[in-house]
């Protein structure tokens, strides 16, 4: 029969990695979701800065511009959306059965999720250089050199990651591409509304602000602010005490992903 | 190359989850270039079957080996040989059939130049070509069914798994798979197919395991099987109900007591066994026509694979107490592969399997 080929060729993990990842690449130049990722950065940008303005820029605690205060909350909102995507592909991977047939190939367990994950890279990546080119355009500029420059990147990125690993977890999890964006966005919204990012936490009401302080979304607000620095010192300095809780949380989110993930891996066993 | 000539060799095999039993205890072998087909109603333990084989489900108990491959101690050897075919179609929707083909090849270690030309070859031999770039979102069922297999094609696999292949196909698109499976045989490559269509596994298997809650509970080719439920019968219908008393008189002899017994005022036919054949059924057609008995269908019957897998499988359930009649029609409300006779009161296989075959 001549549709079936005779050859055996010897597999190549790093070849299986590249092409999965180009896979879940490919169709976002062509779907129309880098558009909607920098529209999501132009929309969180205009959202948060245009209203909140004249109303916050008061308080933002003496920095430069209330742009320089925002920029943080504006590229953790970006990306957290990135991280809304991945949950969705994920999702949509495990209910068509191709992580089944995947599972059923001479493919590594882990190169689908790694090659997931470097796909949610890319769109962080995505979500970063948008939010940097809108906060530039609100008056958003790094003043403490190109090291804490780079350290912003790759905080963001970093962060943008356990997002993207949880929300791939979430779309696991559920099978239900349609469920994933409610369960992921709601809490974003939340945590990003109720947060030092749009205004300190001084101006909540007594009984919240110590969640308001100690949640993750301001805990990265903190570092990232304090990493792009300020013409002023209102900006904090970086060291551990500021970075610290930030990265621990980073590491919290990635290691209880990671764990829930071989757990719900097993389960299914 | 595995030395053996088994294909897919099972062993013993159990697999529970949480307190179901989900296989009790399966044991059976696949030759090279045979089709065997898997039959069994819904949680009949047909996908865990195929789960165990192609490796995403361990057994708790027992030995299986794939193109010689253990499952359990080999997975990567199994992987290597095996294409699967699950009840949905497993691709990327989001690329066109052509990306995926090529992803496929890509993905068992072709070079980029060679998965690409792989992909030409299968778009054309799978009837593809004019959707070779449209994303397989667009395709219809068939075309999406079609890609799926050949994907799994891209490299010849030793072993293929297709679960229920022609599920809600039309009869076009299921005749392409059909003629693909024996394409199968051709080429040496077993093939172990599920299905809930008695008329496919009929057609395509070489031998036939039906299987229910778990275990085997028969085993054969199309034509043993329907041997087992019961030999050939004469059926035979009056045009006028009343003429049915006159009729099992007419018989005499052709019809056992025992059948004589078992009708009843509901009757609207008789069967009599006809180990003769077509000789009975003269013989039974001169006998009416002396007593001027006006027929609406006199026919020789074999069992349908249909009766076979309902007398099989509610024979299972360990109900003895029933009729094979009050079976069928039980059977009827809700399942799919009802039996073609609704009322056969009298039949001469519903003693045979009252009287416990299996």
């Amino acid at each position: 029969m001549t549709a079936i080929a005779a050859v055996q060729p010897t597999t190549s993990t790093v070849q299986q990695w590249w092409v999965l990842t180009v896979r879940l690449i490919t169709p976002t130049l062509r779907n129309g979701e880098v558009l909607t990722q920098v529209a999501a950065s132009i929309m969180f940008t205009v959202g948060f800065y245009i209203p909140l303005k004249q109303i916050m820029g008061v308080f933002a605690q003496g920095m430069s511009s209330y742009g320089q205060y925002l920029m943080p909350l504006i590229a953790l909102q970006a990306i957290a959306f990135a991280g809304v995507s991945a949950a969705f592909r994920s999702a949509t991977d495990s209910v068509q059965g191709i992580n089944r047939r995947f599972k059923a190939m001479p493919i590594p367990p882990l190169t689908p999720l790694a090659a997931r994950m470097s796909a949610s890279i890319y769109r962080c990546c995505i979500a970063l250089v948008a939010s940097l080119v809108c906060g530039h355009v609100i008056g958003f500029r790094f003043y403490g050199g190109v090291a804490h420059a780079v350290g912003f990147c790759l905080v963001v990125l970093a962060i943008g990651a356990a997002l993207s690993l949880f929300g791939d977890l979430i779309g696991a999890v559920t099978q239900n591409p349609e469920a994933t964006t409610p369960i992921l966005l709601i809490p974003q919204l939340i945590l990003g509304l109720l947060s030092v990012g749009v205004q300190p936490v001084e101006r909540f009401p007594k009984w919240i602000q110590g969640f308001v302080r100690d949640q993750p979304t301001s805990q990265d607000v903190y570092a990232l602010r304090a990493l792009a620095g300020d013409s002023t010192p209102a900006a904090g300095a970086v060291s551990w005490s500021v970075i610290g809780p930030m990265l621990l949380w980073v590491l919290v989110f990635i290691a209880g992903s990671i764990l829930l993930h071989a757990l719900v891996s097993w389960r299914r066993r | 190359m595995p030395s053996t000539d088994n294909a897919v060799v099972v062993d013993g095999v159990r697999k529970t989850f949480g307190s179901v039993v989900a296989l009790a205890d399966i044991s059976f072998k696949v030759g090279r270039g045979e089709v065997l087909g898997l039959l069994g109603p819904n949680g009949a333990g047909k996908t865990t079957t195929v789960d165990i084989l192609s490796t995403l489900t361990r057994p708790d108990r027992g030995h299986a080996e794939v193109a010689g491959h253990d499952v359990v101690s080999d997975p990567a050897g199994v992987r290597q040989s095996i294409m699967l075919t699950g009840q949905q179609v497993a691709l990327d929707e989001m690329l066109t059939g052509r990306e995926n083909l090529v992803m496929f090849g890509r993905l068992q270690g072709l070079k980029k130049s060679q998965a690409r030309s792989r992909a030409k070859e299968l778009l054309g031999q799978f009837d593809l070509v004019d959707a070779a770039d449209r994303v397989v979102s667009t395709y219809s069922g068939g075309m999406r069914r079609r890609i799926d297999i050949a994907c799994g094609l891209v490299v010849r696999p030793e072993v293929v798994f297709l679960d229920e292949p022609t599920n809600g196909l039309d009869p076009r698109s299921r005749q392409s798979i059909w003629e693909l499976v024996s394409d199968f045989k051709e080429a040496g490559i077993a093939t172990l197919l599920t299905t809930q269509y008695l008329e496919e596994a009929d057609a395509l298997s070489d031998r036939i395991i039906v299987i229910d809650h778990g275990r085997i509970i028969a085993e054969g080719t199309a034509a043993e099987l329907k041997e087992r439920i019961g030999a050939t019968y004469c059926e035979i219908v009056p045009r006028h109900l009343t003429d049915l008393p006159a009729m099992a008189e007419a018989l005499g002899s052709l019809l056992p007591e025992k059948n004589r017994m078992a009708l009843t005022t509901a009757s609207d036919r008789i069967a009599i066994p006809a180990p003769d054949g077509p000789r009975t059924l003269a013989q039974a057609l001169s006998q009416l026509n002396a007593a001027n008995i006006d027929l609406l269908d006199i026919a020789l019957r074999r069992p349908s694979l249909d009766e076979v897998f309902l007398a099989l499988t509610t024979e299972n359930t360990g109900d003895t107490s029933a009729t094979r009649v009050e079976r069928i029609e039980a059977a009827d409300h809700g399942a799919q592969y009802v039996g073609r006779h609704r009322k056969r009161t009298g039949d001469t296989s519903a003693t045979r399997i009252d009287a416990g075959v299996f």
